[in-house]
């Protein structure tokens, strides 16, 4: 007969041995880390790390719009990844909540410190303390399609630079053909437009927010309101697909590479997808110009940090410290057509001779990016009030009423 | 151990009463249910209601705040509009779902050859999960590639694609089209039990007074009915109040943040914005409209004497 002590005896058994697997595993190290869905060069850094390392890394792709849900939700349950790499622009919202590794005396003995790209470098602080270094760079510009510009008896030496001028080439563009565009937006995609859009206000010396972050000047600034227009006259006029009315950003990237399309906001990330992947797409980049002349980009891109809690600080850091290597920098960011967090390797010899990462790598000399620790709910939620307000004055034409609803949401998430 | 006394009423380990015996009997059959209701229940709705007194933020400091979450409910806008979507939501769902769940239960009500296999194809949906149909409808749906498109543009019912998600007019009402094809067949399963409850005798004498469909369907089916009706009605207006996933699937909130349910707000404040005491507050007042409601429900339709 099998008696209650045997079972009990077995049970315990069968729960040591299957714990035996955990435990041997101990010895290695065993990281996990987060990336939101942009075609960064994550995989081949962790690949690259992973074959030449003893710790491993485990990475996880989290869809952009959701990067900040889940993250929160993954802290607040005590399982965040130990490595995050995390939209800039978010960086203060977790460094403000103690979610991050304080790495500030790790940053000091970098030796190349003061290169790093300062908007990122700023972002990643928070009460003088540093909790991420730059991970991705991607300033935003203006992609255009050579051959459409040409056919369209376009300069494509000389890219607009007013808003009539690009209004005047998206027409010429769109008409030579049914199927031809002159311009390309995801008006369903609130971080697509926070990205390509702003800039735009920004280039004519506008903005949404005020300097010190305390107020929405959406209404009081009239560039705002020009600048709605102007979209909104793109729009009225079918010089965008009408799919783009509601495309959430899942094709960004990819309607430009159609053919079809003349102009379009894009960032950095996307040229080495051009080129490798589409090799027929004649195209280059212009900065993205204000009403009358300028030029703004949104400083873009990713930092690295380590969240609170994990086990591995000192691993972690090793991992990050090796992404901003001379090793890492030029054979795994600029070899894939990456812009360097470093800006002294922006001379390399990938990048010699193409003018199209020397234009798109000097858009971050007139990149600027919102510090805020309500941006997500502010500019990508995709609930938001920015694209709410772009919706509706671009999309529907109710310029004054999408201004008034933008201003009033903005303050009242800003007065929290 | 020795029993001494041959009464059985005392042949209990614990020397308990034969009525006590059967109290405890008793006690230890609700046992788990009482266990399960309390801790994912109770304890749930004990903490909410706590939580909602509180600045709660999904991560860092919190603090009592007092109704001041409350408070800001009224000043909400879109707490508003929420509010407002799913109630209409909730009336433009139920009466199709309704309609058509009674049409389908009166097709395979009786037992006939090879009538299981209707049941069954009405009844499938139901069991795909919502995150699943709510994704195939909106690929069925899509300008590019959706099978509706292509359909209408063959039969020259429309001129070019039409992008039913994008517009605030359709979006709702494609929507529920996917939403009556998913639930439909639960509301059949529920209304059919209620149609094979009544005998036949009262419909063949109400059949030799002379009464036609429409006054049998009046004055015998409906009102016999009435358990059944209330029983789907309740779980089919609780479910629409509730309805998160198609929104949040098929369009996200938008166009123009016009899809936005309650759920969804409540779900954006606690874990976009991380402000959970403020998503709980919101959740409480869910709870007490719903529980009006449904009594209000069970109120109109309860059996009279």
């Amino acid at each position: 007969m099998i008696s209650r002590k045997c079972i009990v005896t077995v049970l315990a058994a069968l729960l040591v041995l299957g714990s035996l697997p955990l435990a041997a595993q101990d010895d290695q190290i065993n990281m996990t880390m987060w990336v939101r869905s942009i075609p960064f060069q994550t995989q081949a850094l962790v690949d690259e790390w992973n074959a030449n390392n003893d710790s491993q890394i485990e990475l996880t792709v989290i869809p952009s719009a959701e990067f900040v849900t889940k993250m929160g939700a993954a802290i607040a349950a005590g399982e965040p990844p130990d490595i995050a790499s995390i939209d800039l622009i978010y960086t203060p919202a977790f460094a403000a909540a103690g979610q991050l590794v304080d790495i500030t005396e790790y940053v000091r003995e970098l030796p190349y410190a003061d290169s790093l790209t300062p908007a990122h470098m700023e972002l990643g602080m928070y009460e003088g303390r540093n909790y991420a270094v730059p991970t991705g760079v991607d300033g935003s510009f203006i992609v255009y399609n050579i051959d459409l510009f040409e056919q369209a008896g376009l300069d494509p030496d000389n890219p607009p630079s007013t808003w009539d001028e690009m209004l005047d080439a998206m027409r010429a563009i769109s008409a030579l053909g049914d199927d031809i565009y002159g311009y390309w937006f995801s008006m369903n995609c609130a971080g697509c437009n926070a990205f390509t859009f702003l800039p735009f206000i920004w280039a004519s010396g506008g903005d949404v927010l005020s300097d010190d972050y305390a107020e929405a000047t959406i209404t009081s600034d009239p560039v705002v309101r020009d600048a709605l227009a102007f979209y909104n006259t793109i729009w009225e006029e079918g010089l965008v697909p009408e799919g783009a009315s509601i495309d959430n950003g899942s094709n960004f990237v990819s309607a430009f590479t159609g053919g079809n399309i003349g102009m379009a906001g894009m960032g950095n990330f996307a040229i080495p997808l051009f080129t490798n992947d589409h090799p027929d797409l004649n195209f280059d980049v212009f900065h993205i110009p204000g009403k009358d002349g300028g030029a703004a980009s949104f400083g873009g891109g990713d930092v690295i940090a380590i969240a609170s809690g994990s086990a591995h600080v000192e691993e972690a850091w090793r991992f990050i410290e090796w992404t901003m290597s001379d090793e890492a920098q030029i054979e795994i960011y600029a070899a894939n057509g990456q812009i360097p967090v470093r800006l002294e390797l922006v001379d390399n010899p990938y990048f010699e001779g193409d003018e199209r990462q020397m234009t798109a790598a000097s858009a971050l000399a007139v990149g600027f990016t919102p510090y805020t620790t309500v941006y997500n709910d502010l500019f990508n939620d995709p609930n938001g009030p920015w694209l709410e307000m772009l919706q509706v004055a671009i999309l529907d034409g109710d310029i004054d009423g999408a201004l008034e609803l933008g201003q009033e949401r903005f303050t009242q998430i800003m007065e929290g | 151990m020795r029993f001494v006394n041959s009464d059985p009423m005392q042949l209990t380990p614990f020397n308990l009463s034969w009525t006590q015996r059967r109290k405890l009997t008793g006690l230890l059959f609700v046992t788990p249910t009482v266990a399960f209701v309390t801790v994912f229940f109770i304890i749930p709705l004990i903490m909410t209601i706590f939580m909602s007194f509180h600045d709660w933020p999904l991560f860092g400091e919190r603090a009592f705040t007092g109704l001041e979450n409350y408070q800001e409910l009224g000043k909400d806008r879109q707490y508003l509009k929420s509010l407002d979507f799913t109630f209409r939501y909730t009336a433009l769902v139920t009466p199709p779902i309704f309609i058509l769940g009674f049409i389908l239960a009166s097709l395979v009500r009786h037992n006939i050859r090879y009538i299981g296999i209707f049941r069954t194809i009405f009844f499938m949906p139901v069991v795909i999960g919502l995150g699943v149909s709510s994704l195939l409808w909106t690929w069925m749906l899509d300008d590019r590639i959706g099978v509706f498109n292509k359909i209408l543009l063959d039969l020259n019912l429309v001129p070019k694609a039409q992008l039913f998600l994008g517009r605030p007019n359709t979006a709702m009402n494609v929507i529920i089209l996917s939403v009556v094809w998913k639930t439909v067949g639960f509301t059949m399963i529920l209304l059919l039990a209620g149609l094979q409850a009544i005998p036949d005798e009262l419909y063949e004498s109400a059949e030799v007074d002379g009464a036609g469909y429409f006054r049998k369907l009046i004055y015998i089916t409906l009102p016999l009915m009435r358990r059944f009706i209330a029983l789907a009605l309740v779980l089919s207006v609780i479910g629409s109040v509730l309805s998160f996933d198609q929104f949040y699937i098929m369009t996200r909130g938008g166009p123009r943040n016009s899809t936005i349910s309650i759920v969804f707000w409540i779900f954006n404040n606690s874990f976009t914005y991380f402000k959970m005491g403020y998503g709980a507050a919101m959740s409480i007042v869910l709870l007490g409209i719903l529980v009006a409601l449904t009594g209000l429900q069970l109120y109109v339709l309860r059996e009279r004497e």
